[in-house]
């Protein structure tokens, strides 16, 4: 028997040596390959998160919402107090209600004035946010809508009141929100009333810097920011958040939408966003051949 | 000899149960803003533990298989952190024959040294392919609270899942002493 045994093992350590150096080169190949052509393996990424996460939905949804129980019952130690700070801001808001229903008649006449029509083909599709990104180095969300719902890559996400992210990655059923605080989001903004041009960088924070600033003098805290459709990145207008400064006098973004409490996401449809199914679509116009064609053909005219 | 083999795969399948354990845990969205601190690696920390104690239940080709799910769930690029770890823990197994006297505070260092050499490759490596690595601080909150989590690890699976270095009369599926 134990003979045996270590005859076995002369013979399967190089094996077990074999095989570990095909794991390690195919892990490596991978690797390479993601970092060189990352949309194709990005999209079976998707598809694996598509077939594993929606079978860990049924016990993820109870975890949380008990999770979630149990902050909202220490929340309820000091009710009191959340009722009076209600009941102020309350008294507030039907001063601003009032205002806000001047302003809305106002609106209504001076828009059929102008005879503007709102873009109608601005609808969005309503998503769950079924996981986290899983890892603090990454903020994005999985939602349970895909390319089943008619998702396309790039387009806008929200909550109800301010941008949250962009869709990047789509399966089947579900698609991933990369938030606007992720490292890896750049946002063209414009900051009202101004009218700057920035851009709004995921720094990993709560709060992302203001970038790319042409006159920061113009710009205080408190002014709104809203996205500015350059690039075709996102449909403009779009309520992103406030101007803030940060204790070392830099501009940050205090987020309209609360990042705490994800939970409904809204997809905006947007038919005119651009979509990059290339790795080299990002940087080159979609259309090169057209252009060299013509300017080749002028000097042999 | 089959309840051993029986054991043995059902050891292997217990590990695949506790990775997805603690990769739903990961996924958990319980609060998507971003967050100052980095939650450990339990997964590696499980797998290293493992692959100290019975090399056996954590075969290279399982260990690449949960690592590069983990690496696709967890959005990390593809490959690198489960290359790096597989390596290490066929480091580790191999340190493991040579050395059969060990005591818990040398393989906790070991285990520290592994993992903070692997933090630091993770790390070279994306930022000389221009990825974007995250900061240091998460990266060294990660680092120390794994360090940390690792006897915990190492307890639960020793009295909860029974894995243990086997005695030296014991013998695994090809007869070798452990």
């Amino acid at each position: 028997m134990a003979k045996n045994g270590t005859n076995s093992e002369a013979y399967t350590t190089p094996l077990r040596r074999l095989l570990l150096a095909v794991v390690v080169l195919c892990l490596l190949g991978l690797f390479f390959v993601w970092r060189i052509d990352s949309p194709r393996v990005e999209r079976f990424r998707a598809v694996v998160i598509d077939t594993v996460i929606p079978s860990f939905d049924w016990a993820m949804a109870p975890v949380t919402a008990t999770v979630n129980l149990a902050r909202d019952f220490r929340s309820y130690q000091r009710i009191y107090e959340q009722n009076q700070e209600l009941r102020r801001e309350l008294r507030q808001m039907t001063a601003w209600k009032e205002a806000a229903l001047q302003l809305e008649q106002e609106n209504a006449k001076l828009r059929d004035l102008n005879n503007v029509r709102l873009d109608p083909r601005l609808t969005y599709i309503t998503g769950v946010v079924l996981a986290d990104s899983g890892s603090p180095f990454r903020q994005s969300v999985l939602i349970n809508v895909g390319s089943r719902d008619g998702i396309v890559d790039g387009w806008a996400t929200m909550d109800g009141t301010g941008l949250v992210g962009r869709i990047s990655g789509v399966g089947a059923n579900t698609s991933r929100v990369i938030m606007l605080t992720d490292a890896t989001s750049r946002i063209p903004a414009t900051i009202q009333p101004s009218g700057q041009r920035a851009l709004i960088v995921g720094d990993n924070t709560s709060a992302p810097p203001i970038d790319f600033l042409e006159d920061p003098d113009q710009v205080r805290p408190g002014d709104r920011i809203v996205t500015s459709g350059d690039g075709e990145v996102f449909p403009p207008g779009l309520l992103i958040g406030q101007v803030a400064q940060d204790p070392g006098g830099r501009l940050r973004t205090r987020l309209a939408a609360d990042y705490e409490r994800l939970e409904f996401l809204r997809v905006l449809r947007d038919h005119g966003a651009r979509r990059v199914s290339n790795p080299s679509a990002l940087i080159l116009p979609e259309t090169p051949p057209a252009a060299t064609d013509t300017a080749v053909a002028e000097p042999a005219d | 000899m089959d309840i051993g083999l029986l054991k043995l795969w059902g050891m292997r399948l217990l590990f695949i149960l506790t990775a997805f354990v603690v990769l739903f845990f990961h996924l958990l969205p319980l609060n998507p803003a971003p967050s100052h601190w980095a939650g450990p690696d339990v997964l590696v920390a499980m797998v290293f533990a493992w692959a100290v104690r019975r090399p056996d239940y954590v075969p290279v080709l399982l260990v690449a298989a949960v690592m590069l799910l983990a690496d696709m769930l967890l959005q990390r690029p593809p490959g690198l952190w489960s290359v790096l770890v597989v390596c290490a823990t066929e480091w580790l197994k191999s340190r493991e024959r040579r050395q059969r006297e060990t005591t818990f505070v040398l393989e906790w260092l070991t285990f520290a040294g592994t993992f903070i050499v692997i933090t630091i490759l993770y790390r070279a490596v994306m930022m000389i392919l221009i990825l974007v690595p995250g900061t240091l601080t998460l990266s060294l909150v990660q680092v120390v609270l794994t360090i940390a989590v690792y006897p915990i690890v190492v307890v639960v699976s020793y009295f909860l899942f029974g894995v243990r270095r086997s005695a030296p009369g014991d013998m695994d599926r090809l007869g070798r002493t452990q």
